[in-house]
């Protein structure tokens, strides 16, 4: 538990909580919530972007809106865009409905992607970052709660301890 | 590089596959909000599974009439 309960926290744990899901809870002291949340949006977080390929899910030009919803996880969207860049295919095909059922001549070099494999992977990274998001705004009103619980004097800006 | 490579092909999801990949992803959602509401962190638990099983049933409810409205229409 951290000794100190300022009015930085309030940024601090919310900055935290965007870099990594459950680190302002760890930064604020509550472990046990903090390390849940860390490994329930990371896992499902991946699950997404294994099965959806990191090229289709992570797309910001293809699906915008679902990118914003990605980047409320901060870094772990980060890691799966630089992921995307640093496995830049020369080329990247997603298979239709309509493809799919047709010949698919096979490339090499070539990132094939089915659309219900991307679309359930956009869906499962945005519902993560979502997720993220609802955690951030808790983290918020839990540093809040704590700051209103400390002494006046806390308030100021300078650290507070219990004694 | 093995782990660049699991996350660098999308798999391939066909029939059941799609329905069943529902289940952890309304888990994740359960537990997240368990952990935010549960006042003691031991309830969360006991508290996630209803609340699990009723996003399920619900969603798979809705699904099931939104195929059938489907089916109807074309």
């Amino acid at each position: 538990m951290r000794a100190g309960k300022t009015i930085l926290d309030i940024p601090a744990a919310a900055m935290l909580g965007w870099v990594f899901p459950g680190l302002g809870h760890l930064y604020l002291g509550h472990r046990v919530r903090g390390w849940i949340f860390l490994a329930t949006i990371t896992l499902t977080y991946w699950t997404g972007i294994a099965v959806g390929g990191v090229h289709g899910t992570i797309d910001p030009k293809e699906h915008p809106w679902w990118f914003v919803a990605q980047l409320c996880n901060g870094g772990h969207t980060s890691a799966a865009y630089l992921l995307r860049s640093t496995l830049e295919p020369a080329e990247f095909v997603t298979v239709t409905p309509a493809a799919h059922y047709g010949p698919q001549p096979v490339k090499p070099l070539v990132h094939y992607g089915h659309w219900l494999s991307i679309e359930i992977g956009t869906v499962y990274t945005a519902v993560a970052g979502l997720l993220n998001l609802l955690v951030i705004l808790d983290a918020i009103v839990r540093a809040d709660a704590a700051l209103r619980a400390a002494p006046a004097g806390a308030h100021a800006g300078a650290p507070w301890s219990p004694g | 590089m093995m782990l660049a490579g699991l996350f660098s092909q999308a798999i391939p999801i066909t029939g059941a596959g799609r329905i069943l990949l529902l289940l952890p992803l309304c888990l994740s959602i359960a537990i997240v909000y368990k952990t935010i509401r549960c006042p003691q962190p031991r309830q969360i638990p006991t508290a996630v599974l209803p609340l699990w099983i009723t996003i399920v049933v619900a969603m798979y409810v809705i699904g099931a009439l939104l195929w059938a409205v489907f089916n109807l229409l074309s």
